[in-house]
Order: structure tokens, then C-alpha cells, then sequence
């Protein structure tokens, strides 16, 4: 690892002064699951200045309450899988946060640096844009909101600017009717990168009519959203394979317009349509 | 080239203080073996995936090669070493000796203390925990049936031992 000038903050306030004075050459360091790896490649292009964030006490743990949750960013993947607020309100973030990494990698892990790191694999973030989440960028000169889909650029950037550290993520908890899903396709089980993921969200009146749809899909399209043309063709109809199916053929048509042809497209062709399909099954059981 | 700060931190390995002068772009696994020569956490990949060097941070199972050195500051490490008290050997050292839960070794360390995370969590875990609880760490030799055993040999459900 090349040397680099190492500061730890003490708290929020402090992380922001150093992250003004040093913008731009500066890294924000926390779990270190991906920057560790990164800094050490032969060809990496290490920060000159790193701030350590991971004892920011303040950044850490989950609030319910009002019929929201509030994240913090250095919550661990492994605190968020076993989270009894998550599991109740948001359970297809507690799946996808049980199925990263391994459990050494979830113990240090945290959602913030899933989220900023910003890998068009990333696992938290096709949940978190299906609980339509918004995060909070903080700097010395402002404090701003945006929904989770409009940080994101493409894979690996984000409109964050280098002074600017994520301070919260919050979301609205699910309605009790709502049922949600996420599915991660990956080589093996444990320590997988996933190839795609789809997060799901499906609610139904008592008649059995959808009244509302989210189809996230990861690592299919070079900008996460909600794929709201999908989601459209569910809503006031009732749950059915030939729908679903229609929904997951709408993906992957879509990914293919929106990515073009890859030596990857003739297998993720007919699997990104499955795989929603059996994401909004899930949703109906 | 840029001039590295050194830093001065304190921490404590194996129920034992530390006060420790580092480069800031040293590693866990840097610290262990090559300053206190500890080297029974093991160097594999060096990537997070196979899981040799994993050691417990505040009880908790992590790979010591992605947590930067300055990152241990007040914080409790335990590493193979801490394992046994004393000539005393930890319940897992025992099942996993009795149970040839060791082949080649290399893995060992890291398989004993995602073991240990698992077993102060839950004494009494189902075969599917004890699975996933070294999910993170990669044996070569493959020898997971007799580590599983080990592992179960140890918990408070212990398994008849096959004659």
C-alpha cells in the first residue's frame, strides 16, 4: 500500500472541517472492505489524504420511529441483518444485507460505504431504491437531500461532491400489506459478487389487485432505478405468471436497449427476466 | 513522495496492552506477524475472501487484512494465540485436535475464531449456522465435514462422538 497522510476524526464536525481543508486529494475511510482491497492493487491510485470515519459514534446504528427508518452510514451489514426494525419494515434489506460478502466482510462492511463506493454490484442499493430512500450529503457550506437514484452517475461515481460526506439514510417503512423480495444471482454462495440482483416490492388491495410496484433491478443497467415501465404493466391488475412474466421480459428488453449487446447479454437475456419474475412471485405467496 | 505521519496507538492483543508506533497504510495482519510476531494469523489472499487471517474484534470475526492499522485503536483483538489460556486449550482447540478437523493448518486459525464469534453468540447452534458462520473461510484441503463436527463437538449440543 503506497503511504498516504492518515487522520481520524473524532466526530461529524471535525470529519467535515478536514474534508474541506483537503478537498480534493481526500478519501473518507470505513469499514474498508473495498478501499483496503483497491489501495493495495499494484496500479491503485491511493488518496493523498485519508480520514478515518470509523469511530464517529454518532454515524452508527438504525432509528425507527414515525413511520420511518433513519440509517446511519457506518452500520454494519451484519447490524442491519439482524436489525428486528428492518426485518419488520424493510424485509428485503435484511436479505440483501445477509447475502453480502461473508460474515468477516459484514461485521466491517457498512451500508454508507456500500452506497458511496457505488459498484453497479452493490447489494443495499437495489433495497434501498425500492424503499424509496433518500440520503443526506453533508459539507461545511450546505445540507442536501436527494433520492438515492439521482446520487448515483454511473458504476463508481456519484454526484458527491469530494467535500461532501453522507450523513443519513432514511426511508419510509413499508406498508404492513406491502410484501417485498430480493434475489441475488451469484457464482457461489458465500463471498459472491452479484452477477444480477432484483429487489421487489408488491402491494395488493383485498380484491387482490396490485395498488403499487417496485422492480429494482442490480447490476443490469448502468444507472440503478426503479424500472417503472415494468411496474406500470402491474398496477390494477392481478397477480399472474403470464404478468410477471410480461414485467420481466420488459427488464431485459430494457437492459439490453440501455446496455447494448455483451458477450454477457445472451445469458442475462433470459436470466434478468426470470429473475424479476420470480422476485414478484415472491412478493405474491 | 509524500512523508508519512507515524502514529502512536494503543490497543490490546490477547487480553494484553499495547502501545504501538505504525504506518498508517500498515494493515492488521502487517501488525500481527511482522511487529509482534504473531504469526499464527495467516496471510492468504489478501483480498477478504479466504478468510486465514480472520481474528475477533470486539468478539466479532473480521479478516485482519482489510482493517487498517490505525482502525485498531481501543479496540480488543484476539487472535489464535489467545486462544488457550495458559497450557489450557480452548474448547474448539480440543474438538477440532479430536475430531482431525486439521489438515493442513493454514486455515485453522481463522476456522477456530469465526467459530468462536459464532459459539459466544448462539452455545447451542443448528449444523445450517455453524455452515454459515465459516462461510467466510476457505479450507483447501476441503476438510469441512470434520471441521463442522469439530465445531458441533464443542457447542453445548454435543453430537454422540462415532465410534
Amino acid at each position: 500500500m503506497k503511504p498516504f497522510n492518515y487522520m481520524r476524526a473524532t466526530n461529524l464536525h471535525e470529519a467535515i472541517g478536514l474534508l474541506a481543508h483537503h478537498t480534493p486529494n481526500v478519501c473518507l475511510l470505513a469499514g474498508g472492505t473495498d478501499l483496503l482491497i483497491e489501495w493495495r492493487r499494484p496500479s491503485a491510485c491511493t488518496p493523498e489524504n485519508v480520514i478515518d470515519i470509523s469511530a464517529l459514534t454518532e454515524m452508527k446504528g438504525i432509528e425507527s420511529g414515525n413511520g420511518r427508518i433513519v440509517l446511519k452510514p457506518l452500520t454494519t451489514h451484519a447490524q442491519i441483518l439482524k436489525s428486528q426494525a428492518i426485518i419488520e419494515s424493510a424485509p428485503l434489506l435484511s436479505v440483501a444485507a445477509t447475502v453480502i460478502g461473508s460474515p468477516q466482510i459484514r461485521n466491517r462492511g457498512t451500508v454508507g460505504g456500500n452506497i458511496m463506493n457505488a459498484a453497479a454490484c452493490a447489494d443495499t442499493v437495489p433495497p434501498l431504491i425500492a424503499l424509496n430512500a433518500e440520503v443526506v450529503l453533508q459539507s461545511e457550506s450546505e445540507r442536501r437531500t436527494l433520492p438515492l437514484h439521482e446520487l448515483f452517475l454511473k458504476p463508481y461515481e456519484t454526484v458527491a461532491r469530494p467535500d461532501e460526506i453522507l450523513c443519513e439514510i432514511r426511508f419510509e417503512k413499508l406498508p404492513v400489506k406491502a410484501r417485498s423480495s430480493f434475489i441475488k444471482l451469484g457464482r457461489r454462495n458465500a463471498l459472491s459478487i452479484s452477477r444480477l440482483s432484483v429487489a421487489a416490492v408488491v402491494a395488493r388491495d383485498e380484491a387482490g389487485v396490485i395498488t403499487n410496484a417496485r422492480i429494482v433491478p442490480g447490476a443490469t443497467f448502468p444507472r440503478w432505478r426503479r424500472v417503472v415501465e415494468a411496474e406500470k404493466l402491474l398496477v390494477g391488475e392481478k397477480a399472474s405468471a403470464e404478468l410477471f412474466r410480461a414485467a420481466g421480459d420488459t427488464v431485459s428488453e430494457l437492459m439490453i436497449a440501455e446496455t447494448g449487446h455483451r458477450w454477457s447479454t445472451e445469458y442475462k437475456e433470459p436470466v434478468i427476466a426470470v429473475l424479476v419474475q420470480r422476485a414478484l412471485e415472491q412478493c405474491c405467496r | 513522495m509524500l512523508q508519512m505521519n507515524t502514529l502512536t496507538i494503543t490497543t490490546t492483543i490477547n487480553r494484553r496492552n499495547y502501545t504501538l508506533c505504525i504506518n498508517p497504510n500498515q494493515t492488521l495482519l502487517d501488525i500481527l506477524r511482522e511487529e509482534l510476531g504473531l504469526s499464527g494469523t495467516k496471510r492468504g489472499c489478501e483480498i477478504g475472501e479466504c478468510g486465514a487471517c480472520t481474528v475477533l474484534m470486539n468478539g466479532r470475526a473480521v479478516n485482519a487484512c482489510l482493517v487498517l492499522a490505525p482502525q485498531i485503536e481501543g479496540q480488543e483483538i484476539l487472535t489464535v494465540e489467545g486462544l488457550a489460556v495458559g497450557e489450557q486449550l480452548h474448547s474448539l482447540q480440543e474438538a477440532f485436535l479430536e475430531h482431525e478437523a486439521v489438515h493442513c493448518g493454514f486455515c485453522t486459525p481463522g476456522m477456530l475464531l469465526s467459530a468462536k464469534e459464532l459459539l459466544d453468540e448462539n452455545p447451542n447452534p443448528p449444523e445450517t449456522d455453524i455452515r454459515f458462520a465459516i462461510s467466510g473461510n476457505l479450507c483447501r484441503c476441503t476438510g469441512y465435514v470434520q471441521i463442522v463436527e469439530a465445531i458441533q463437538a464443542a457447542s453445548a449440543n454435543k453430537p454422540e462422538r462415532k465410534p
